[in-house]
């Protein structure tokens, strides 16, 4: 049997680095030119971004009938994947802000990325309900200001209060990036000689100069800030879950929607988290610093959470049974064995049964597994808002009006193009951007805190 | 260098245990100006140097407060006052629906504001010509160093003591840090400056003006002015024709609608053409109903000419001149038909029958201001 | 070593304690016996709140006690032994709860003939709602808690003479399998004993809504408990302001959680205005009923959000100590709210229900005092986490 010493507490950060070689193994990769597999990568992302721009560009010239949808189908590729997005944007805010309250100081090496992921993957979400109104260049609309047609918003829609969700957690999800980013940018600041760096870092760092002073209150302010952005990531995808559930579709119309949603976009997050994490640190030959026991870590959350999806697909197939309603009845029975069966059931599998391997331990700390099962739940969960998604509308209450939902290549390009804006993104910030929080994880090692709390 | 203003002295310490214990002798020693500087937040640090606990948290109540009782009155003064409207069956003042956007605003106010308060004013940022920054002891403490920084305002202060003081602390090594001399000066009133801000605003003012009212206009942002789109009985012509089955076969006529042979030959019709209805009291009734619906608008309701239009267009002819009382039935049932100078035709508006029930009502008018001798009697 | 030979030293209830307790007892019990012959039908639905309400407490803290073992927490190494208590309360509700099971016609009304002959969607729901599979349900409740909390506490408390780090290993391993069975059971309780008095209306949330009110309730029962002992010295004061202050945060996390869940339920329901699910919401909000809605908008989230907002508050053991009491009051109103309006269609509140409160707290006292005796200690002294425990600092 396996000895754990629970006596110590694990640390953060292998092998006990000086806090100055925190500072060289984070910063070196910046300063270093971009290796070859960088611009293998970039080409990569950029060709999906350009399918994606071109298949973009044809929807707003011609509009969007280019695109599957139809009648009865009328919301397609492009609310999927808005919902997809906005999950994997959650696992970000979650490893930055919940965990941080909860004191899991493991998040510390992953946090930084974690952000910066929310902020990609919410501008990619964002992109859809924008341009699935047809005219995009009329958004202005979505907003409340007094306009030449003296008319408002409606405030009690739930599209409308996706608006407010999505603007405000992107904005919040920003400012605790760069409020975290603050003391590295003036890091980089003093250890840069290059002087059109070096004014771009002053600029950004707005003169920061690690205060003790400033310390306290910047602590502060990220406490508020995280203690913020936890309800907030809660109510943007249970926002998101109230699109679909105050209608009366079956199918839709469900209360557990919002903790299931929320708990289905920290999966998926987590997934993509890990997905990018594993390149990344083996690429940035920083595995002492996102080290394999994070990783373990992670694979737990996915396994709970897993599960929590898993929960909620069985409760609402008990309540569908249970409520004595037949068209509710129908919806599930629809999803399960009707003519979309075979995302249902990708959806279970993805989900559910794959990260069940997590239980075993050799599974949750090999690499080649955990990678392999990421990638699966990422498939699972945009399943899960495909079967969501298309089942419900394609076979509502009348069978005359029953249709099946095909999409087009437009579609897919945006899909492809929204995962290379994507992957630009995040290719473009490792090499401008310190992926790990230096500050935080100097805090966190070892040695770096006082031996006896210094106030009594 | 001449103008050389002495900012602080400042010492490197090496340990956090160290730098703990020195920044409590600072503290007890009576300074006040005093900070510390370290590449990352230190536990007991803020006891340490006995500063009052962060009062942030009020800005962040005062404005996440604020944000809520916003938002909730603007939602009510929307809904209920300035544009009430029903949505969904659902009352005016809904406060349920009103959570969620509450929520978002209270969430979105207190963030940005306690972050902007706490860099903007409370560390009156951006300052980057603060005399620290670009020193040797700044490049130290954001790497691996801790720093005591004893300023020269401070009411106890003096350079040699401080500096012994420091050492004494255990500092590896002390600075003397001075103002530069740029910093003196603010630098909002250079030309650069004021030239790069004028720059700037033209720029941004013309992109503007041009995206808003010259690039919004062009294809593809079309706004509905032209769509493509079918009406009633039009030649399709964005898809072929052998797809749908739209397009009537060649020479169909629908029905009730019989092609008007004489369309250019106004002595034809009247000469062919006979009035197909009896002057009975239904078909005059609906004549009568016809007329003052089309017809009275410029021809007056009794046929005189008098438009009630008061001249807007050229009043027409009198219906009860001779040519039109010998005019036979068919040549008025032509003009109704076709039109006559800049009158229009009313084919389309008026049925084929209606028309002939004008002819006869017009009939009566004509005679009831002409009567013929017979009806005198 | 030395601090943990102290803590060796249990110190005893007090006498006055027990007498306090069996009084309570006494006087609930007298008042309960009574209802049952004046209002057999208030008794029962009165009775089935009481059942779940213990439950809540008992689970909660199995929870509470799998969630610290799940996350590696330190902090509440030091609270165990309070969790242990009522966690081996289980078989005890248990055998509290036999009662419900004999006064079933009183409270579910899917078990009359006449209602299952004339209503089409109750009869549909048979295969789950009846007699023997409920009574099967109920046993399989009681064995599978039993038998988890029976070889938690056995796993911890072998530790504290072995000092064997594999046995936190082997309860983190037991904690594991705990949350999805928990997760699982608790849900079909929660339909069971609360949702299906109505057997008309259905809610995918419920679960979690009641799980919800269970967490929050074992957290305020364990803070509050934690406080009174501590403040008697019975833990020689080695409780500090941040073991109570996480104890704090999280009773004010779980206040969030728990009107996050309830207004996510409520303006599904509203929303979409469907008449098959707002019938239950309506019900509540007319006949009197609405008092205690209010009082669950009120007391169940916005004075307790309110009163442990700042920083301060969740370390303030007096606070603490108030608000817990409070939220565990709220707790037991949250359970008669969901029921109670099922079987009485005008509000009903008076000597009755306040009666089985007291014989509630008198049960808790009871069951409290002796499990709190057969204790050797009052925290885990062999746990390897302990001394972290002790040492812990925000």
């Amino acid at each position: 049997m396996r000895v754990i010493d629970y006596t110590i507490e694990p640390p953060v950060v292998e092998g006990n680095p000086s806090l100055s070689s925190i500072n060289e193994s984070i910063i070196k990769p910046l300063e270093s030119k971009p290796t070859r597999g960088w611009y293998i990568a970039i080409s990569i992302s950029l060709t999906m971004l350009l399918i994606g721009a071109i298949s973009l560009g044809v929807t707003l010239w011609k509009g969007v009938g280019v695109w599957g949808v139809n009648q009865p189908v009328g919301w397609g590729f492009d609310i999927v994947n808005f919902v997809f997005w906005v999950g994997i944007g959650h696992a970000g805010t979650l490893i930055s802000a919940i965990l941080f309250l909860l004191r899991q100081r493991w998040r510390t090496s992953i946090a930084r990325f974690a952000e910066a992921m929310t902020i990609f993957a919410v501008m990619c979400a964002g992109l859809f309900p924008l341009i699935h109104t047809g005219r995009p260049w009329l958004d202005g609309y979505l907003l409340p200001y007094p306009n030449q047609h003296a008319l408002w918003v409606n405030f009690t829609s739930p599209l409308l209060w996706d608006v407010f969700a999505v603007s405000t957690y992107f904005t919040v999800s920003l400012v605790f990036w760069y409020i975290g980013l603050i003391p590295d940018l003036a890091t980089l600041r003093d250890r840069t000689t290059n002087k059109i760096l070096k004014t771009i870092y002053s600029i950004l760092s707005l003169g920061w100069r690690h205060s003790g002073r400033h310390w306290q209150h910047y602590e502060m302010a990220y406490l508020i800030l995280a203690g913020f952005a936890t309800p907030l990531v809660l109510s943007v995808h249970t926002i998101v879950s109230f699109d679909f559930a105050v209608s009366i579709m079956p199918g839709w119309h469900t209360t557990i929607f919002p903790p299931y949603f929320v708990a289905g976009a920290v999966f998926s997050g987590f997934a993509m988290v890990q997905n990018v994490l594993i390149i990344i640190r083996k690429v940035f030959r920083i595995e002492h610093i996102i080290t394999l026991d994070t990783l373990e870590k992670m694979n737990k959350v996915m396994l709970a959470t897993g599960m929590m999806v898993g929960y909620a697909y069985a409760m609402e197939f008990f309540i569908a049974w249970y409520s004595g309603n037949p068209i509710e009845q129908f919806v599930f029975l629809n999803r399960a064995l009707g003519p979309y069966a075979w995302a249902y059931w990708t959806m279970v599998t993805c989900n559910v049964l794959f990260p069940q391997l997590f239980w075993f331990r050799k599974f949750r700390r090999s690499i080649p597994v955990m990678f392999i099962v990421a990638v699966f739940v990422n498939v699972g969960m945009w399943f899960e808002r495909f079967v969501i998604v298309v089942t419900t509308l394609s076979r509502d209450y009348l069978p005359s009006s029953w249709g099946m939902y095909i999409p087009s290549i437009y579609d897919i390009g945006i899909l492809i193009g929204s995962f290379g804006l994507f992957f630009t993104l995040i290719f473009l910030f490792i090499r401008t951007l310190p992926v790990v929080s230096i500050a935080e994880v100097k805090a966190v090692l070892n040695s770096s805190q006082p031996s006896h709390g210094g106030n009594h | 260098m001449e103008n050389k203003i002495l900012y602080s002295v400042s010492g490197i310490f090496e340990d956090v245990n160290k730098l703990i214990s020195a920044v409590k002798t600072v503290t007890d020693s009576g300074y006040t100006k005093f900070d510390v500087h370290s590449p990352y937040p230190i536990h007991g640090l803020p006891q340490a140097m006995k500063l009052k606990p962060s009062k942030l948290g009020w800005v962040t109540l005062v404005f996440g407060l604020s944000g809520a009782l916003f938002a909730f009155l603007f939602m009510y003064w929307v809904n209920v006052i300035d544009y009430p409207l029903i949505v969904g069956g659902k009352p005016f003042y809904q406060l349920p629906a009103y959570v969620p956007v509450m929520f978002e605003v209270t969430v979105l106010s207190a963030a940005v504001f306690t972050v902007a308060w706490m860099l903007f004013i409370m560390f009156k940022f951006p300052n980057n010509s603060h005399p620290l920054i670009d020193t040797e002891y700044m490049r130290k403490v954001s790497v691996d160093k801790y720093g005591i920084t004893i300023q020269a305002s401070d009411p106890i202060f003096d350079l040699t003591r401080a500096k012994e003081f420091l050492q004494s602390l255990g500092a590896s090594e002390v600075f003397e840090i001075y103002f530069r001399e740029s910093n003196v000066k603010p630098k909002i009133f250079d030309k650069k400056f004021i030239l790069f801000l004028g720059i700037t605003s033209l720029i941004v003012s013309g992109v503007t003006y041009f995206i808003l009212n010259h690039l919004l206009f062009m294809s593809p942002f079309n706004w509905m002015h032209e769509q493509f789109r079918l009406n009633p009985q039009s030649k399709l012509t964005f898809t072929k024709p052998e797809t749908t089955n739209l397009t009537p076969v060649e020479g169909t006529v629908a029905r009730g609608f019989l092609p008007y042979p004489y369309t250019d030959r106004p002595d034809l019709a009247e000469k062919n053409l006979i009035n197909p209805l009896l002057p009975t009291e239904k078909t005059l009734k609906v004549g009568k109903e016809k007329y003052l619906t089309f017809c009275s608008p410029c021809h007056g309701n009794f046929g005189h000419g008098d438009s009630r239009l008061k001249g807007q267009f050229p009043n027409p002819p009198t219906l009860h001149s001779d040519k039109l009382r010998n005019m036979k039935d068919g040549g008025i049932y032509h003009i109704i038909t076709v039109g006559q100078n800049i009158m229009p035709g009313y084919a389309s508006q008026i049925s084929s029958d209606e028309r002939w029930a004008i002819v006869h009502y017009i009939r009566v008018l004509q005679r009831a201001i002409n009567p013929k001798e017979s009806d005198l009697k | 070593m030395s601090m943990e030979q102290t803590l060796l030293q249990k110190k005893s209830l007090p006498d006055k304690f027990k007498k306090i307790s069996f009084l309570i007892f006494g006087i609930g019990l007298l008042t309960v016996i009574i209802s049952f012959f004046v209002d057999s039908h208030r008794f029962a639905f009165n009775y089935n709140i009481l059942f779940s309400f213990l439950v809540s407490i008992a689970l909660g803290n199995m929870f509470l006690f799998a969630i610290e073992y799940l996350a590696g927490a330190v902090w509440s190494t030091v609270f165990r032994r309070i969790n242990e208590i009522f966690i081996s309360f289980v078989p005890f509700v248990m055998v509290i709860g036999i009662v419900v099971l004999l006064e079933m016609h009183s409270i579910f009304h899917w078990t009359y003939k006449d209602v299952l002959e004339n209503d089409e969607i109750v009869r549909g729901k048979t295969p789950y709602l009846n007699e023997t599979f409920f009574i099967i349900r109920f046993f399989v409740y009681t064995l599978v808690w039993t038998l988890f909390a029976y070889f938690m506490r056995k796993n911890s408390l072998k530790q504290d003479t072995t000092y064997d780090q594999n046995l936190t290993y082997r309860n983190s391993k037991l904690s594991a399998f705990f949350i999805p069975i928990f997760a699982i059971t608790i849900t079909f309780f929660a339909i069971d004993y609360l949702m299906s008095t109505e057997p008309h209306w259905f809610s995918t949330i419920f679960g979690v809504y009641y799980f919800s009110g269970t967490v929050l309730s074992a957290l305020a029962i364990l803070t509050v408990v934690s406080i009174l002992l501590h403040e008697r010295s019975y833990f020689d004061k080695i409780l500090k302001p941040d073991h109570f202050y996480n104890l704090g945060a999280l009773l004010f996390a779980f206040v969030n959680f728990w009107a996050y869940i309830a207004f996510s339920q409520f303006l599904l329901i509203w929303y979409a205005n469907l008449p098959e699910e707002t019938f239950w919401m309506i019900h509540r909000w007319e006949n009197g009923w609405e008092i205690f809605s209010f009082i669950l908008i009120f007391g169940h989230f916005l004075i307790p959000y309110f009163a442990l907002l700042s920083q301060q508050a969740k370390s303030n053991l007096n606070r603490l100590k108030i608000v817990s009491i409070w939220l565990l009051i709220m707790h037991y109103v949250d359970i008669y709210w969901l029921t109670m309006p099922s079987g009485f269609k005008q509000l009903v509140f008076g000597w009755i229900e306040l009666g089985f409160i007291v014989f509630c707290v008198g049960i808790i006292m009871i069951l409290f005092y002796y499990r709190y005796e057969r204790m050797k200690n009052i925290i885990p002294v062999g746990d390897p986490k302990l001394k972290r425990s002790l040492e812990f600092k925000l």
